[in-house]
């Protein structure tokens, strides 16, 4: 049951408009406000799913240790100073003297400072109590062991064929880098760079059935001859396919009698065990090696329609400032949403708790969980926060919605919309966003119920001396409070959830954009200059209101 | 839209600097304890700024910045070890803008600003927390832990689950400000 606004990127839709949101598609175009960004170039909302990331810089999360990306290849982003993860419970390792000294202290746990104590060394989890001297791996001294244990990776089978692999292909890298001068995509246009041919090469020699990849599908010019001048010799593996050691977990004819002769379960390593490992590791929980620990990233993030910087964090990995730092945050007006009608049962529950529970009392804890009877109507709140430094006129409509796709019975009707909205019809104003609002604590900020008698005076009353709650409600500061109106379908059942096109005006310093009509398509059309102008933003939101609770049967577990 | 929270006045001591401090937490050795203001301090509370090292004179085992929440039921103590063959407390640092959830056992080194942490977790001893971290619900972080920047951490035992969106400085600044102005006293003893 969710009650929210979420924020659309059209980054995967051919249309400016999104899914109607009982698509299970929807969930996938929206976000959370603070997840976006914001492109000033394109006048656009960017997403994590759109952006270009680069990283910026490694760091290691445990030791926090900044790692140059020079060595992060030489140490294979892992670190290389004394970072262990447990291979058991992922937390990370202690080491620690085989001799802990004894102070006859019981609160004294084997974590001690790994410096002082004998020899041998080893690597312990204060949270499984797994240790390393479990697998026969100890240590003379209690320092470099990051090089100890990358030797044991860097002998390992498959390492060895990877870096003779790497051997074999390296002179067709270093070719196509020096041909990269092409645009990036330049294989879409008939032109196989060396890395493809070659993989390509490879898969139709080693896989029955597959052709080689011909980017000019059927056509066989000349094209696949040229590209075949650079075909790569035959590679020689080193050791037989399959043939590697029996301990592999790769299916090897060990793991069956392995399997078969299991007492526990915890004999098997487990698949999360495994998969943080460069290669396929052992199905033996009993051949798990402590890892050196992961390196993290600090990322940069670009438009990926102009390829201006949106994200640019500071060098220092712990720095949680950014030189650059455009989110859509500072853009859109933040919207938030409530159900007076939740609001007022969760208060009505507060008061009444400790009475026995009541028919009443029920009605009102299903209302405080946000469910909403069918047949009934409710009013919703809106409440938008202006960002900018500047007053903004906001226009909101409903983007209809659509029935579900269901067969017509026979002789019955077609299916009607579950719900139907209404919101506000007229533009209403928010005040421009001043470093005073927030300026130290407003105490009356939520004050005075006068306040609220205020608002609740703005409501008219309809002909049936019906209270109407549609339309501006309160306005203070930078922040304004809308009504709006559901009205809930006999036969309305699941999620109430509707698209909501937001349009907000706001003063620009820019020329107006010709035939910028909604801000969807912005184009940037410069030689018209006049006065400030008034320009124009659109964006959809996805307003999340709860659960409808079917009529017949008003009940639900709570 | 964000509703008040109410507190009877009578439960809580609000300081000059705008701490406001339930009569029913247990402040042990409140001489070693540090607030830095528009700091909660929840009913059950249990915080043990009596746990000090040893030795003569005063000495801070707990500080705690501007704006922070420790949830109902909440321990604070600060971390021990024994260090050649010496047993002793150490202190505990706390930053600006950060949120304990209700019962939580807290035994950190240092946690730095605008750090959330939820409820019923465990943070080991000599745990660190840097900036803008999360620790969701129900965590638990062994000791010695260290907990990078902008991270969410979750689990038993607690691991990086992934990054918090860049604006997190902001929003739980923000977030934290707003608790503070919503916790009031009920309006009929106003
Ligand atoms: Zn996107
Ligand atoms: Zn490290
Ligand atoms: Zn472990
Ligand atoms: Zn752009």
């Amino acid at each position: 049951m969710g009650l929210g606004v979420e924020y659309y990127c059209p980054c995967l839709a051919a249309t400016p408009h999104p899914p109607p949101p009982n698509l299970p598609s929807s969930s996938h175009s929206f976000h959370p406000l603070h997840n976006l960004f914001f492109c000033e170039e394109c006048d656009a909302v960017r997403c994590n799913r759109c952006v270009f990331v680069e990283v910026s810089g490694y760091y290691c999360p445990n030791c926090l240790f900044e790692v140059p990306s020079a060595s992060v290849r030489a140490e294979k982003n892992r670190c290389a100073r004394n970072c262990f993860m447990c291979p058991n419970c992922s937390n990370t390792l202690t080491v620690v003297p085989s001799d802990p000294p004894d102070t006859g202290d019981s609160r004294n746990s084997p974590i001690v400072i790994s410096t002082v104590g004998e020899p041998p060394f080893f690597l312990y989890c204060n949270h499984c109590r797994w240790d390393s001297a479990e697998v026969d791996i100890t240590f003379e001294k209690p320092t470099g062991l990051a090089a100890q244990l990358q030797k044991f990776e860097d002998s390992a089978p498959e390492s060895l064929e990877f870096e003779r692999l790497k051997e074999h292909f390296e002179p067709f890298l270093r070719a196509s880098n020096s041909n990269a001068i092409q645009p990036t995509n330049s294989s879409h246009h008939g032109q196989l760079n060396p890395i493809q041919a070659a993989a390509s090469s490879a898969l139709s020699r080693d896989i029955p059935g597959v052709s080689k990849y011909n980017p000019l599908g059927r056509s066989r010019s000349g094209r696949e001859k040229a590209a075949n001048r650079n075909e790569i010799a035959e590679y020689k593996a080193r050791v037989e396919a399959g043939a590697m050691g029996l301990n592999s977990g790769s299916g090897a004819e060990g793991d069956v009698e392995f399997v078969k002769h299991l007492e526990t379960v915890e004999e098997v390593a487990a698949l999360n065990q495994r998969w943080v490992n460069s290669w396929p590791a052992s199905l033996h929980t009993s051949d798990m090696k402590p890892l050196r620990i992961p390196l993290h990233s600090k990322k940069s993030k670009r438009c990926p329609s102009c390829r201006h910087i949106l994200i640019k964090p500071e060098q220092k990995a712990q720095s949680v400032r950014y030189k650059i730092k455009l989110v859509a945050a500072n853009y859109l007006p933040a919207i938030s949403v409530s159900l007076p009608h939740a609001q007022a049962a969760l208060e009505m529950m507060k008061r009444s708790a400790g009475r026995t529970g009541s028919a009443a009392n029920e009605e009102h804890s299903l209302a405080a969980a946000g469910g909403m009877i069918a047949g009934k109507t409710y009013p919703f709140h809106l409440s938008f926060t202006n960002p900018l430094y500047d007053p903004i006129q906001v226009r909101l409509h409903v983007q209809r919605a659509v029935p579900p796709i269901t067969v017509v019975p026979e002789g019955g009707k077609a299916p009607r919309a579950p719900f139907a909205v209404t919101l506000p019809s007229s533009a209403f104003p928010i005040a421009a966003y001043a470093e005073a609002w927030e300026y130290e604590d407003d105490e009356d900020m939520f004050g005075d119920e006068d306040d609220f008698e205020g608002a609740r005076g703005l409501k008219d009353r309809d002909g049936r001396g019906k209270t109407r709650a549609v339309g501006v409600l309160e306005r203070r500061a930078n922040v304004t409070v809308v009504g709006g109106e559901i009205v809930l379908g006999k036969e309305a059942k699941g999620a109430v959830k509707f698209n909501m096109l937001v349009t907000y005006t706001y003063r620009s310093d820019d020329p107006e954009p010709e035939g910028d009509i909604e801000g969807l398509s912005p184009s940037k059309a410069h030689g018209h200059s006049k006065a400030p102008e008034m320009k124009t933003f659109s964006f959809y939101t996805l307003v999340e209101l709860g659960n409808i609770i079917p009529r017949e049967d008003p009940k639900m577990d709570l | 839209m964000a509703q008040p929270i109410y507190y009877t006045r009578a439960e809580y001591i609000e300081t000059d600097t705008g701490n406001k401090v339930s009569r029913r937490a247990t402040i042990a050795g409140p001489q070693n304890i540090i607030l830095g203001g528009k700091t909660i301090i929840s009913s059950g509370a249990i915080i043990r700024g009596d746990l000090r090292r040893t030795g003569p004179g005063h000495a801070v085992v707990i500080s705690l910045g501007r704006y922070c929440l420790i949830g109902e039921g909440c321990v604070m103590r600060p971390p021990y070890k024994t260090y050649r063959g010496n047993f002793n407390y150490y202190p505990m640092k706390i930053g600006d803008h950060v949120h304990i959830g209700a019962n939580t056992i807290v035994e950190a080194a240092t946690i730095g600003n605008h750090v959330e942490i939820g409820k019923n977790c465990v943070i080991g001893k000599f745990t660190i927390i840097k900036d803008c971290a999360k620790i969701a619900d129900n965590t638990v972080i062994p000791p010695n832990t260290v907990v990078p920047a902008m991270a969410l951490f979750g689990g038993s035992p607690g691991h990086f689950i992934e990054d918090l969106p860049e604006s997190t400085q902001e929003i739980v600044e923000a977030q934290t400000k707003q608790y503070y102005t919503r916790f009031q006293p009920l309006p009929s003893e106003r």
